[in-house]
């Protein structure tokens, strides 16, 4: 009898500790990973190979924190808070051109407070899953309609392009209007509008690309063989050197390249954890946005796809919690935050492999980067504390 | 009144907070059995799952009724999550919809395309792994070693024959500054700019402008090969805790420069090296390979514990090569070459050096073994482009304007000795009587006229003695240096046999010496198929082809030393870099151009030639030599231009060393005398005699013991032979006094007439007054004789016409 009771008792009160888990052990892995990788370079640079380890434990200490308070948290408190922090994030992302904002390696993306720096786009992209829930529970079924769509779709448009034009942050603006589409699409009954616009995206990026190649070629054959000199900015030479990129070895294909050689010499099961050459100087961005190649060159093949199983793992977590979720709100944040971690996963492990062009984004819970890793993880408090609100029966 | 009143009730009962932790825990085990239980039951009753879409219709109608949803809460026993459970709902006001199941499906359909995006992600991993996996794994090693750094290795070595180093390759440091590692620390560049400009005297404002402008510069090399004496007191700094804390991201680079301790001590032999240990000239371009080794590389790696660390592939350092050069020999080679250059400096041609070239070469006739070699104009080693001794700032200039500055350093590092031909006059008579016996076609017991002049061809040859010198035999035909006796003998030996025995001589061939840069001389002598008469008549007495120095000494030195061809060589063993033999360079013997017998002969004729012939000013002090005068006419004739040499060796009976001299145009106003020649090659073997423990033979007079006192070679007790070998251990002093004892050396010997006017270089000896120099040349009746007299390929003798 006593272990019937047990199991009613296990059964009753759900608290996703699949979920937990692996988000722990993710974290225990990127910091393995972010030492490995980065620890060469931290040693040159401050004379500390723990110097990049020591703050990121910082934030993943403070994030865990955030984390297990947001879950204790009834999750709706939050649904206040949604217009203002959809507000918050638009003057967040404006203060990085007041003086508080911070430049890194030429891009100013940053907001100083005291010792603490941060980047309003990941408060963006939290701010967003937020407001979309809200705006698309208000809307109830107006979200079949057309108008109700745009008004969703629309109310991420302003935050995109404040981001991408502001900060000048094309991927955090992808990654911000793709939680909405994928919100939406969720939310939205039909399949024909977004395949559609799947469509359209697809085409124009066909187009652009082809056009900014058609400007290549007429320039280089006007200015023969000087390296690539595209009026298309830096992302249009992105573009070319991600079609070719042993071509601009030497520039912009540089990173890319780099990548591809750590992922290529990795094999099956990798040089062993901390045997990366190509951490050693050669990657740019190494314990960042390319940590995912070194992953591959120290562990293999093996490592990389167990990692990508890992978040195929946690991507069922969440879709488990928001089929069981209390109410729409709840399961619109989980699907938001799924959204969020998949677009990114997905587009980090593509830029590595050269899928598609280099843009800056960096793998969740792995790459350096505090801002990064304290949102993710109190989005992952939000997910715990909706899934708190769920009854086991209904799990089933 | 439900349960859930009842949990209402109790849970706010404040007696809660006291009751100890068995009685919750009973209570709450008893909480399980029941109302689980209950609550079980009610729900299998209401919310089965089959009925949950009944239950969404519901919902989404009750919400659009604007009524608050149903509580889907089942009521139960509150406990926290209940509790939890029940603020949602409270929350909940106005949102209350329900995650439907087409929002399940679609999210479902999301999930597949997710699944379907990795899983292309994974096949995309697995082809790069699959198709470029070699190639970028090498990509990967061949950009570790650019990163990692270059461990120079030392290159080897030059010694000679006693030891001694004649170049060697020294550590020195480059400063480099990092700037990005001294802008990380505000702290860090007062005392780093401080401490380079107090240890090395580096401009601050220069280095606070580097740090300014380029941030992040990481490599700056501030200065250049420091020696490790003027680094030292930096690095002290640096070790130093407080002073040395703050000054960072200063390194040295490690190279190695090569050293020539003795300047331009034999500096056409040596050579010197440019940038990256590549040699330039000499033994340094000749054995480049041999004295290079392998950089090492010292490689950054992570080890297990994740730190930096580095391993080092130790640099492999080049090998030595030993020299049979000898420096003291060169030493005493080049003291007199100078003394005389500067003798004549300026005499006749107004601001030019004592001769166009001058060369000398000692060598060992049983051997091959070239123990001096030096050439002059000479050049600074240590500064090879620096030839602001024998031109003017103003001159200078204009050769740089002019593009011809790089053309003059080119000819100042030309070795003359084996680089410039030249017609050899009459040394080369040796070989012409050495040709003549060998082959059989004299004896050596022929007569031969000599009225002044001889007719071949239709042209009048003349000898150098215009009156004649009557009757000569051949030994004779050789002292007194008879062209009309040569002509004769060549007559008889004949075209053929002739040029059979000048190629047996290596003459018009390369002798291998192995010194860089050898010139080519094949063009440069007869054709035996087109060579008529005349042109053999003139190549009797040493006209009207061209040798290298080192030709005529290789082939003077089979003639006397039994009729071996040795290979001229330079080096003698190749050692480690720790001093152990790797390669021992024996001598080689080519071929036996003459006979003994006639070498023998050849020795006693050469002999004479010293002793009552053309060549007693060359004899030293002490000793019988052998040897040959000559002096050629340079091309264009008739313009007073010659080259006068002298080729003698010592001792007359058993030749141990060969020396030869030549001075290509004198600056004097009467240049056809060989005494220049001569005195120089006395002066050589007056000291390298004794140096070499060869003893003195001959009495000696008083005066050439005064003489010899003054050099020094002669003790105060003198014609002692135990003293001899006190005098090696002298040697180094006399050089460094001979100067000062040498010079009343020509106003004092009246007695025996040796030299009488240092100015002129004049000198008459009067016992062979009347056959002595000045010598003419005998051939300007020949038009069309060769072409210019320098340069070994330039030219060439196809000019020749009858």
């Amino acid at each position: 009898m006593a272990g019937r009771r047990k199991n009613r008792k296990q059964n009753e009160y759900f608290f996703d500790y699949t979920l937990l888990f692996i988000v722990l052990f993710l974290l225990g892995f990127g910091l393995v990973m972010l030492y490995s990788t980065s620890s060469y370079e931290a040693a040159l640079d401050y004379g500390d190979s723990a110097y990049y380890l020591k703050k990121q434990l910082m934030s993943t200490a403070l994030g865990i924190f955030c984390m297990l308070v947001v879950s204790k948290i009834n999750y709706h408190v939050w649904e206040k808070f949604a217009v203002i922090g959809y507000i918050a994030a638009v003057v967040l992302i404006l203060m990085v051109l007041s003086p508080l904002g911070h430049e890194v390696k030429g891009a100013r993306r940053w907001l100083r407070l005291g010792p603490l720096s941060l980047q309003p786009a990941e408060i963006a992209k939290l701010a967003m899953i937020l407001f979309l829930a809200v705006l698309v529970c208000k809307m109830g079924k107006g979200i079949r309609t057309w108008k109700g769509f745009g008004l969703a779709v629309g109310a991420a448009a302003p935050i995109c392009l404040l981001i991408w034009k502001v900060t000048n942050n094309l991927s955090s603006a992808i990654i911000v209007g793709g939680i909405a589409v994928l919100m939406v699409f969720v939310a939205a009954p039909d399949y024909k509008r977004f395949v559609l616009m799947a469509l359209a995206v697809c085409a124009a990026a066909a187009l652009i690309v082809f056009v900014i190649v058609k400007n290549a070629e007429g320039q280089a054959d006007a200015a023969a063989d000087g390296g690539i000199q595209s009026d298309a900015g830096f992302r249009g030479d992105r573009i070319i050197a991600w079609l070719d990129p042993e071509k601009y070895a030497s520039d912009e294909g540089f990173q890319t390249l780099q990548a591809l050689y750590a992922i290529g010499s990795g094999n099956l099961f990798g040089k062993g954890l901390g045997r990366s050459m190509q951490k050693l100087g050669f990657l740019p961005e190494a314990q960042n946005d390319m940590i995912f190649s070194i992953i591959c060159e120290e562990l293999g093949l093996f490592g990389a796809l167990s990692i990508i199983l890992l978040f195929i793992l946690l991507i069922w977590r969440f879709m488990v919690i928001a089929n069981n979720a209390t109410d729409l709100f709840g399961a619109l944040l989980v699907v938001g935050v799924l959204g969020h971690i998949a677009i990114q996963v997905i587009l980090n492990i593509a830029v590595v492999t050269n899928t598609i062009p280099n843009t800056g984004i960096s793998l969740p819970f792995i790459s350096y980067g505090g801002t990064s890793v304290l949102f993710l993880l109190s989005e992952i408090g939000l997910v715990l504390s909706v899934s708190k609100g769920i009854r086991l029966n209904d799990v089933g | 009144m439900s349960i859930e009143n009842r949990n209402h009730q109790r849970n706010r009962n404040p007696q809660r907070n006291i009751r100890n932790l068995d009685d919750r825990r009973v209570e709450r085990n008893i909480r399980n059995l029941d109302d689980r239980r209950l609550e079980r039951s009610i729900r299998n009753q209401e919310n089965r799952r089959p009925e949950r879409s009944i239950r969404n219709r519901e919902d989404t109608r009750a919400e659009r009724n604007g009524r608050n949803p149903e509580n889907r809460s089942i009521p139960g026993r509150m406990n926290s999550q209940d509790r939890f459970a029940r603020r949602q709902e409270t929350a909940l006001k106005g949102i209350a919809a329900r995650f439907t199941i087409r929002m399940q499906k679609k999210l479902a359909v999301l999930f597949i395309v997710v699944l379907l995006a990795f899983l292309g992600l994974s096949l995309r991993l697995y082809a790069i792994n699959r198709e470029d996996s070699e190639n970028y794994k090498k990509q990967v090693l061949s950009q570790q070693e650019y990163s990692s750094k270059v461990l120079p290795y030392k290159r080897g070595d030059i010694i000679d024959a006693k030891g001694t180093r004649l170049a060697y390759s020294e550590k020195v440091y480059n400063l480099v500054v990092d700037a990005s590692v001294i802008n990380s620390k505000q702290a860090y560049v007062e005392p780093t700019v401080t401490a380079l400009n107090t240890c090395f005297g580096v401009d601050a404002n220069e280095i606070r402008n580097h740090l300014a402008e380029k941030p992040n510069d990481k490599y700056f090399v501030v200065k250049k090969q420091l020696t490790y004496e003027e680094i030292s007191p930096f690095l002290e700094l640096q070790k130093d805790k407080e002073k040395g804390a703050n000054v960072k991201g200063i390194w040295f680079e490690e190279e190695y420069k090569r050293v020539y301790p003795y300047g331009s001590l034999a500096c056409h032999v040596l050579g010197f090296t440019s940038r990256d240990n590549i040699g330039t000239n000499g033994l340094e371009a000749y054995y480049s390979d041999t004295l290079n080794g392998t950089n090492g590389r010292e490689y950054g790696y992570l080890n297990d514990d994740s730190e930096l660390e580095r391993t080092t592939k130790a640099a492999v350092d080049g090998k030595n090569v030993v020299t049979s050069l000898d420096v003291n020999i060169q030493k005493i080679v080049e003291k007199y070459i100078k003394q005389f250059n500067e003798e004549h400096k300026g005499e006749f041609r107004q601001g030019e050096l004592g001769s166009k070239h001058t060369g000398v070469i000692v060598m060992n006739p049983k051997t091959g073994n070239v123990m001096a070699m030096a050439a002059y104009p000479d050049y600074d080693l240590n500064n090879p482009r620096d030839i602001s001794a024998y031109y003017s700032d103003t001159e200078i200039a204009k050769m740089e304007e002019e593009d011809t500055y790089l053309d003059t350093l080119q000819t100042l590092w030309r070795n003359y000795c084996i680089q410039d031909a030249y017609e050899p006059g009459s040394t080369a008579k040796t070989m012409t009587i050495a040709t003549g016996l060998d082959s059989g076609k004299i004896t050596g017991n022929e007569y031969y006229d000599c009225s002044g002049q001889l007719e071949v061809s239709g042209h009048h040859i003349h000898c150098h003695k215009t009156n004649g010198h009557g009757n000569l035999n051949v030994s004779g035909a050789l002292e007194q240096s008879c062209n009309v006796a040569l002509m004769h003998i060549g007559d008889a030996i004949g075209t053929e046999t002739f040029m059979k025995y000048l190629t047996n001589f290596n003459v018009g061939l390369k002798t291998n010496i192995d010194l860089a840069g050898e010139a080519r001389t094949a063009n440069l002598i007869y054709d035996v198929d087109s060579m008529v008469r005349s042109d053999l008549a003139i190549s009797t007495f040493g006209q009207g082809y061209k040798v290298t120095m080192i030709q005529l000494a290789s082939a003077f030195c089979s003639i006397i030393n039994g009729g071996y061809y040795y290979e001229p060589h330079i080096a003698t063993e190749i050692q480690n870099p720790d001093g152990s033999t790797a390669e021992t360079i024996a001598p080689r013997v080519l071929k036996q151009v003459v006979s003994t017998e006639t070498s023998e002969k050849m020795k006693t004729y050469l002999n004479a030639v010293c002793v009552t012939g053309t060549a007693t000013t060359a004899v030293p002090a002490g000793y019988l030599i052998g040897g040959k005068t000559g002096t050629a006419e340079t091309y264009p004739r008739k313009q007073g231009q010659y080259v006068v040499s002298f080729i003698g060796y010592a001792p007359a009976d058993d030749p141990q060393v060969v020396v030869y001299v030549v001075v290509d145009r004198p600056n004097v106003a009467d240049q056809p005398h060989s005494t220049f020649a001569q005195e120089i090659a006395k002066g050589i073997f007056t000291e390298i005699l004794p140096y070499m423990n060869i003893f003195r033979t001959e009495q000696l007079t008083e005066e050439q013991e005064e003489e010899l006192r003054r050099l020094q070679i002669l003790g105060t007790v003198s014609g002692n032979s135990t003293e001899e070998g006190t005098e090696e251990e002298e040697s180094e002093e006399e050089t460094e006094q001979e100067e000062e004892a040498e010079k009343p050396e020509y106003t004092y010997d009246d007695n025996t007439g040796n030299i009488i006017d240092p100015l002129t270089g004049y000198q008459v000896d009067p016992d062979t007054m009347e056959y002595a120099d000045p010598q003419f040349s005998a051939i300007g009746d020949i038009s069309g004789t060769p072409s210019e007299n320098e340069q070994e390929d330039s030219g060439g003798s196809e000019g020749y016409e009858e």
